[in-house]
């Protein structure tokens, strides 16, 4: 390699200097590429002597038998690592959106998800044909049962009952989306913060999403308060859905209450982990992780009558009265739909 | 080549690794006569003649000594990129260059009646947040004192740059905020990270990551320069990537580490001088930065050419081509070939 010329810092300089100089760069850089070239040949010859000696990653079970194979002696960070890529792959996509929805995961925790909605829970589902199949539309539900069960369950609901199987983004609150363990675990599945420019660049997209406007208040009550609406925030979800065009499905979710009697709150315990409540539920803390197995009440999902706002204009959006309004018409509807199913309900366990 | 009307173009931080890299496009271009650099050292390239002038941002008077420049050199675009991309230990004189600096190349382009003002920024300038939307917009407010040195300089650079805009219309002043670079040549605090063959990453968090290449960061740059527009803009990737999956594509073996522990752990070492950021940046790892490059792609008409995990296997290929996947390494041999003279550069000075 020849060394380079040293920076040259000068506003003019001779024609005659300025070819010579062009003349010797010109001789440089075909050397220079000559150099290249040989050493890109040499570079070459060594990956095909490393591609047959190391594979790309296979699957889970194949990396498995080869370190078993290996024995001891094979063992090595390499090894190690292509292991645990195996492992990860194998239930985990290369690609997700731009929100970190992960297809193949969701698949992959689709079978326990499938087990809780038809066999633990039972869920009963009526009035899917509500939700029109395309378009912005946004499922507005009561949210409880002190871990939000509730969202998989109306997911699972609009995938396997309703025909076109719209898969659902249910907006999470902040305590649930920023939670260690169930943050990268709600974003994989589809779920994405709930914040209000998320929610309308997902329904602009004309997708369907499902949103809880009780929010915390809704999902850590106080066991004596079940089934008692909470206000619905300060109506966003109003303002997104007029905003967007969206319809609005209130849906009622009886049943959920129960699965973790919160009983009463020691929230001095959660707050230096960030939590903004810490439940005392007949298992919980008491049996450790056990106590987070929730109980298999009888579940009933009732979609209800479609709010049509396209009669709205946009500027709607803009009028807290109006949205108001609105935000209180479905929070009553939402809560005669509960009433109703709860004076139906003979017992907590069978419905 | 092209006549975009720009004038004359002075360049603050022309020896980072993305100045250096615009100086070699222009010089490619063929506007090697319309550059004149200013630095406190000489560009360290050698085809081509440039213009030098020497001045120190960090001392008092460079405000009326950079005047003096764009006077007598009659600019008319100033690409203002004199900010560390690494954290400094000494966090005064970074203040200095980064928040004083860029307050005195503005008060002296707007003094000199500078037509377009563009300034490197950082889509971590955000803040990695809890409340940060999935995709950050231009106009989402950036944190207010943050107790991170690094992210404060550079809120404070926006601010004055936003100040400016507001005060001296006749002054386009375009602030560009590059997604994290990684590519072939990149060496900077975060991407050290990936070459370690143990990865610690938080327990129970995974991120998603934007990594943009450096050719995309160039083409945004050129665009960005010689377009007439105004305002901030996100340089963003194509997709994102997530950390763990980063880790595993890359052949590196993650080390979870409980997040309560890590922002203590991060500050003994760094205290220990052991690692190379504070533990602030452990946020960036925890919450999610990822920006909306919709307005670039509307308005400059940019659209990146390499994905985030592109740009993350050109990386790996580029520092550990035994590790990389097989196109990708390819892909590194050819632009090996392409650009020969391309020394490995660290982040300005």
């Amino acid at each position: 390699m020849t060394a380079t010329p040293r920076a040259r810092v000068l506003p003019f300089e001779t024609k005659a200097a300025r070819a010579a100089r062009t003349r010797r760069a010109k001789a440089a850089a075909a050397q220079e590429k000559e150099d290249l070239k040989r050493r890109v040949e040499e570079l070459e010859s060594k990956l095909r002597a490393a591609q047959r000696t190391r594979r790309i990653p296979e699957g889970l079970a194949i990396e498995m038998t080869r370190l078993f194979a290996a024995g001891l002696s094979g063992i090595s960070w390499d090894r190690v690592a292509r292991l645990l890529a195996a492992a990860h792959f194998a239930w985990h996509s290369e690609e997700t959106d731009e929100f970190g929805y992960d297809p193949k995961f969701t698949e992959t925790i689709r079978p326990f998800l499938e087990f809780m909605y038809s066999v633990w829970w039972r869920v009963e589902t009526t009035g899917i044909e509500r939700v029109p199949s395309t378009g912005p539309t946004l499922v507005v539900a009561n949210h409880s049962g002190v871990l939000p069960w509730d969202g998989p369950m109306i997911n699972v609901a609009l995938r396997h009952e309703h025909p076109a199987r719209r898969h659902c983004r249910m907006l999470a609150l902040d305590m649930f989306a920023l939670l260690p363990f169930l943050a990268p675990l709600l974003s994989r599945s589809g779920a994405i913060r709930a914040n209000p420019e998320n929610a309308i660049r997902i329904l602009e997209r004309g997708e369907l999403a499902g949103v809880f406007p009780e929010g915390v208040k809704g999902v850590g009550k106080a066991f004596k308060n079940r089934y008692k609406l909470a206000r619905f925030g300060r109506g966003g979800f109003v303002r997104i859905a007029l905003k967007t065009g969206a319809t609005l499905i209130p849906t009622a979710v009886v049943g959920a209450e129960e699965i973790h009697p919160n009983l009463a709150q020691a929230n001095f315990i959660g707050r230096p982990f960030g939590l903004p409540y810490f439940p005392l539920t007949p298992t919980f803390p008491w049996l450790g992780l056990l106590g987070t197995i929730p109980f298999p009440t009888k579940w009933s999902i009732d979609f209800g009558e479609p709010l049509d706002l396209s009669r709205y204009p946009k500027e709607a959006a803009d009028d807290p009265i109006l949205v108001n309004r609105l935000s209180e018409q479905v929070r009553q509807q939402i809560q005669t739909m509960i009433d109703g199913r709860l004076a139906r309900r003979r017992s907590i366990w069978f419905g | 080549m092209r006549d975009h009307g720009m004038g004359r173009i002075a360049i603050t931080g022309a020896s980072s690794f993305l100045g250096e890299r615009f100086l070699r496009r222009l010089i490619r271009e063929g506007r090697a006569d319309d550059i004149v650099v200013i630095d406190v050292a000489e560009p360290s390239i050698s085809e081509g003649s440039i213009r030098f002038r020497k001045v120190d941002l960090t001392e008092p008077a460079a405000d009326q000594a950079m005047l003096d420049l764009l006077k007598a050199d009659g600019i008319e675009t100033v690409v203002h990129m004199a900010f560390f991309t690494n954290p400094r230990r000494d966090t005064t004189n970074a203040h200095e260059l980064e928040s004083i600096g860029t307050l005195a190349v503005l008060a002296a382009a707007a003094a000199a009646n500078v037509k377009n003002f563009v300034m490197r920024s950082f889509t971590f300038a955000y803040g990695a947040r809890g409340q940060n939307p999935a995709l950050i917009r231009e106009e989402t407010p950036l944190p207010g004192h943050s107790p991170l040195w690094w992210l404060r300089d550079k809120v404070e650079a926006e601010e004055h740059a936003a100040s400016f805009a507001k005060r001296y219309p006749e002054m386009a002043v375009r602030v560009l905020r590059f997604a994290p670079l990684l590519g072939p040549n990149v060496r900077t605090f975060y991407s050290r990270i990936f070459d370690r063959r143990v990865v610690p990453t938080l327990l129970g968090y995974d991120p998603l990551l934007q990594l943009l290449h450096p050719d995309d960061a160039e083409e945004a740059l050129m665009l960005a320069v010689f377009s007439p527009t105004r305002g901030a803009f996100n340089i963003t990737p194509r997709g994102v990537v997530s950390l763990s999956t980063g880790i595993h594509l890359s052949g590196k073996v993650p080390a979870p580490v409980p997040h309560l522990a890590a922002y203590w752990a991060v500050d003994a070492l760094y205290a220990g001088g052991l690692v190379e950021a504070p533990s602030g940046f452990i946020d960036y790892v925890r919450y999610p930065c990822v920006a909306d490059g919709a307005r670039a792609k509307r308005v400059l008409d940019f659209e990146a050419r390499y994905s985030s995990r592109q740009a993350l296997d050109s990386y790996i290929a580029y520092r550990h081509p035994m590790d990389a996947a097989p196109e990708a390494r390819a892909r590194a041999l050819e632009e090996d070939d392409a650009e020969p003279s391309r020394a490995p550069v660290e982040i300005l000075r």
